[in-house]
């Protein structure tokens, strides 16, 4: 039994991918929502248990666990995967009412796609090679288009084809990038430029930009999320919307840690991030305070939240990518409170928080901190991810991200104050639908999770240390 | 009673008050009783902290480690100690006298205005006792987010709009003036502790300290430094015990609590090399103090005309701490702690009228004085203590403030204390003689027994508590003293 024990732990990451892509098989066969989703539950469950081992071992413990044929361990990779699976958990446990009202034939898919986005996702984080990263990064994006299709209504297939569409041609721009690095580095791994002599740089950098540009997409970073207001609006899967957010910008943090360490092409990559990311922040903090609708709000202030790290990311030194991964947390949580807060309610306005902090109190303090999160309020997550890019913004001589921190967490106290505002100082109306089915349970603890998640501001300690050693694992100087 | 648990009691009193008003919101007379006891603990509290400050006692607690080298901390120190002692003492008799209100004039949702008026209370003691310049700053967030509710609390469009004016004002210069000020700080000076003498001196350069002073004076808005004042003038709208909180108890003072703290134990001697922002700073502040007045002059709804005479008292507090000395900064703790009792006495006894009488506009306050004798004689104490007219509390803080003025060679600021002084005996001297020496109105009470004791004694109480100073300016003089002298 130990000796099987320790094999497992040996095999963590193969793990982790063989019970999020099993359990997805499993819940596809069995024809029956509930059984699906306890298949579900408890796969996931265990993934998060195998991605927390692996990234425990890599990071805190220095264990060598590198050689896995196509898989390969590195500090951002090993970071954020249990990230995607503690997220996958709690999105599959909290959107158990949601799963119930779909029909009975969909449900299985639903749980299906769920987990094999969330393993395709992790899948990226730890690939080996630069085609397995965008194998998977597109599988990924492919699951969870189809999640968001699956409502079959109109508004929800319309995001999911604008979704496929640019997910197509972002699948063939990275492949090209790819190929690209590739043949400038000569190697086709993701570490293959690492600390690499690039003989032609121009293509090298040309092909991190061409890699990197549909992943900021994906994450839903502005100008480039056209598809986030119809995905977001419309569909009711918008928990899986945020794994794929939170997916593609821990790969973005992976990849431009490696570019970082290749002088060739560092400064090309630092460029394009700070050009996104600053249009993320400008474009996404002013659609979220002119939005109407608390999901579409959402995703713009997630746009605005995804500037941000980028701008992290582009500082290319362990205090700027340790800052990205305090924010990825920070930022995955926020999300995730809001945007299942939301699902208590069967509209998603504005006006249908009103009175909800009343008649629905554990999802009126889940929108509260996470909106809160994002204005960046102390003794919360995102308080610390918005300190420790002005930190290390000012460390690096960079005092404009400070305004850019500062823009963001301006937006968020309107477009939260106002939040909130309906939450508590509204009378409910008719549109304040508030959910009542019997499957409502299971929000307490998913809600009381995101809380929990937010509340480690008070004492995060643990996390600025296991970011500060997975970045310099990252960038190769050792933790 | 160790001075560890009583401030870590302090701190947490209000919170209990709220959840337990909350609680025991029915019957209305249990809600009440454990309103006043809550205040009454908090009171007692703070007077003992004063207590075990005046013995020379320290005490700290830690709440969380959030950053590295940097504490949620809170800690007991003079300057903080004395403005929670004044804030608690008169807080109790405005639970007292937010008991008499609700029921005069039947309040909607009364549990939840005390609730959040407690709240309120807790986060100015927090961001009194704040040890560091990041408690500071969470407390300062948490007092504008527990204000808030009590700005809203009426619910109509005009108390909404002034409650998202009130917390965009607030969070907004908060997060873009003081936290990057905050965090600027943390780099030139290694830790964000407050020290007596200021962590900035010797470490900081001419131009940075500059643009630092600016960005403190603004991003605490609380302080009301213009242009971030507009939460204050705009808050008139809120119910009578909610203003009192936000304008005279909590946010205000904590602002120049908060704001004074900054220049004592942030910048110290590093204030002097300030210049010119100090000066530009003194010339603003001096300018539209008296503007403030003015303008004052022409409002005739009563809260409106308050809010305006404190905005001028508050930046009379802040050109106290501008002057860079020890009797500036003495002369603003005089000045905060007179406002406070003043304006706690004002706008109680404008509650006190408005509710038995309906009457809030100035012009109707003729005569009132014969017919409400007692709460008038507070009123016209506190008007008294407000222009500085001895030997109420306000004529000490306006003569330190001048002796200040002058002494740091800043002549023109002295003259434009004094005139402003002049113009609030303008706006606010005719209102108390007409209310006395007009006619009586034959159908002054809208409510048929008048004003009850809970309504009319916190009145009397709190004008007379503006005598205080008369014998306590020497004590706290003393008291105050390690503040500008680090040991």
């Amino acid at each position: 039994m130990m000796a099987a024990l320790e094999f497992l732990r040996l095999q963590a990451p193969i793990v982790t991918l063989a019970l999020l892509f099993g359990g997805a098989a499993l819940a596809l066969v069995i024809p029956h929502g509930r059984v699906s989703w306890t298949i579900g539950i408890v796969s996931a469950l265990a993934a998060l248990i195998a991605s927390t081992q692996l990234s425990w071992a890599f990071i805190v413990s220095g264990d060598a666990m590198a050689a896995y044929g196509f898989l390969a361990l590195d500090g951002a990779g090993a970071f954020a995967a249990p990230l995607v699976a503690v997220l996958a958990f709690l999105a599959l446990l909290a959107e158990a009412p949601t799963l119930a009202d779909r029909p009975e034939r969909a449900q299985p898919y639903a749980i299906a796609l769920h987990l094999a986005g969330a393993g395709a996702w992790i899948g990226a984080l730890l690939a080996r090679d630069l085609i397995g990263v965008v194998v998977c990064a597109s599988a990924g994006w492919l699951a969870i288009a189809g999640l968001t299709a699956l409502p079959a209504q109109r508004g929800a297939i319309n995001g999911a084809l604008r979704m496929t569409m640019a997910g197509g041609a972002g699948a063939a721009f990275m492949l090209l990038g790819a190929g690209m690095i590739g043949y400038a580095t000569g190697s086709g791994d993701v570490s293959g430029a690492t600390n690499a002599l690039i003989g032609a740089p121009m293509t090298a950098t040309l092909g991190f930009v061409f890699i990197l540009a549909p992943l900021m997409l994906m994450a839903g970073a502005a100008p480039l999320h056209a598809w986030t207001g119809p995905a977001y609006g419309r569909s009711d899967a918008v928990l899986g919307l945020s794994i794929a957010s939170v997916g593609a910008v821990a790969v973005i943090a992976r990849l431009s840690a490696v570019a970082a360490t290749a002088p060739a092409v560092a400064e090309g990559v630092s460029i394009a991030l700070v050009c996104v990311g600053v249009a993320s922040v400008l474009i996404g903090s002013v659609q979220a305070v002119g939005a109407v609708n608390v999901r579409r709000l959402v995703a713009y202030a997630s746009a605005a939240q995804v500037g941000c790290i980028l701008l992290a990311v582009a500082l290319e030194s362990p205090a700027g990518l340790a800052a990205a991964l305090v924010q990825l947390v920070a930022f995955g949580a926020g999300a995730f409170a809001l945007l299942a807060g939301m699902l208590a309610s069967k509209d998603s306005t504005l006006a249908a928080l009103d009175g909800m902090g009343r008649r629905a109190p554990i999802a009126g303090v889940a929108i509260t901190i996470g909106a809160l999160s994002f204005m960046g309020a102390p003794l919360t997550l995102g308080f610390l991810g918005r300190w420790r890019l002005i930190e290390a913004g000012v460390g690096a001589g960079w005092w404009w991200a400070t305004g850019a921190a500062v823009i963001t967490s301006l937006a968020a106290v309107f477009y939260g104050g106002r939040l909130i505002e309906r939450l508590y100082f509204r009378r409910v109306t008719e549109t304040s639908v508030f959910d009542a089915d019997p499957w409502r349970f299971a929000r307490v603890p998913v809600l009381a999770a995101a809380v929990l998640v937010i509340a480690c501001g008070l004492s995060p300690g643990w996390l600025l240390d296991l970011a500060a050693r997975a970045a310099a694992l990252a960038l190769g100087i050792g933790a | 009673m160790s001075a560890e648990l009583a401030l870590a009691a302090l701190l947490g009193a209000p919170v209990a008050q709220a959840l337990l008003v909350l609680a025991l919101a029915r019957p209305p007379g249990l809600r009440d009783l454990v309103h006043v006891l809550g205040s009454g603990t908090i009171a007692l509290l703070a007077a003992y902290l004063v207590h075990q400050v005046g013995q020379g006692e320290t005490a700290r607690i830690v709440l969380a480690n959030p950053l590295p080298n940097v504490q949620l901390a809170f800690v007991i120190e003079p300057l903080g100690t004395l403005a929670a002692a004044v804030v608690g003492g008169l807080g109790f008799l405005h639970a007292i006298h937010t008991s008499g209100m609700v029921r005069a004039i039947d309040q909607k949702a009364p549990a939840r205005l005390m609730a959040f008026s407690a709240l309120t209370t807790a986060g100015a003691m927090a961001v009194m006792f704040s040890a560091n310049l990041f408690s500071f700053f969470v407390a300062y967030q948490a007092l504008a987010l527990a204000a808030f509710p009590l700005v809203a609390h009426v619910g109509d469009d005009e108390s909404r709009a002034s409650a998202r004016l009130f917390l965009g004002t607030l969070l907004g210069a908060s997060i873009a003036l003081l936290l990057p000020a905050m965090i600027w700080t943390y780099t030139l000076a290694g830790a964000l502790e407050f020290q007596p003498g200021g962590m900035l001196a010797g470490r900081v350069d001419q131009l940075s300290a500059n643009i630092l002073l600016a960005l403190f004076v603004l991003g605490i808005a609380a302080a009301a430094a213009p242009p971030m004042h507009r939460w204050l003038t705009m808050s008139y709208t809120a119910p009578y015990p909610a203003l009192v909180k936000v304008q005279a108890l909590a946010v205000l003072p904590a602002g120049g609590i908060g704001l004074l703290k900054v220049f004592a134990y942030v910048f110290g001697s590093a204030l002097l090399t300030a210049a010119p922002t100090t000066q530009i700073l003194l010339g603003l502040c001096g300018v539209i103090m008296c503007a403030a007045a003015i303008i004052a002059l022409s409002k005739t709804d009563i809260r409106e005309r308050l809010a305006y005479s404190l905005w001028a008292q508050a930046l009379a507090a802040i050109i106290g701490g501008l002057l860079a000395a020890p009797a500036g900064l003495f002369a603003a703790v005089l000045q905060i702690v007179a406002t406070s009792c003043a304006a706690t006495t004002l706008l109680m006894a404008v509650g006190t009228i408005a509710a038995v009488t309906g009457r809030r506009n100035v012009a109707d306050y003729s005569g009132l004085g014969r017919v409400m004798p007692w709460t008038f004689a507070g009123f016209a104490i506190a008007c008294a203590s407000l222009i500085g007219m001895p030997p109420f509390s306000g004529a000490w803080a306006k003569l330190w403030l001048i002796t200040a003025s002058a002494s740091t060679g800043v002549i023109w600021a002295a003259a434009l204390v004094g005139f402003s002084a002049i113009l609030t005996f303008a706006h606010l001297g005719p209102l108390a003689a007409h209310a006395f020496a007009g006619k009586a109105p034959t159908d002054a009470f809208k409510r048929p027994d008048g004003a009850s004791i809970l309504l009319v004694a916190p009145v009397i109480l709190g004008a007379a508590a503006t005598l205080g100073l008369l014998v306590l300016a020497d004590p706290l003089a003393s008291f105050l003293s390690p503040v500008w002298t680090p040991r």
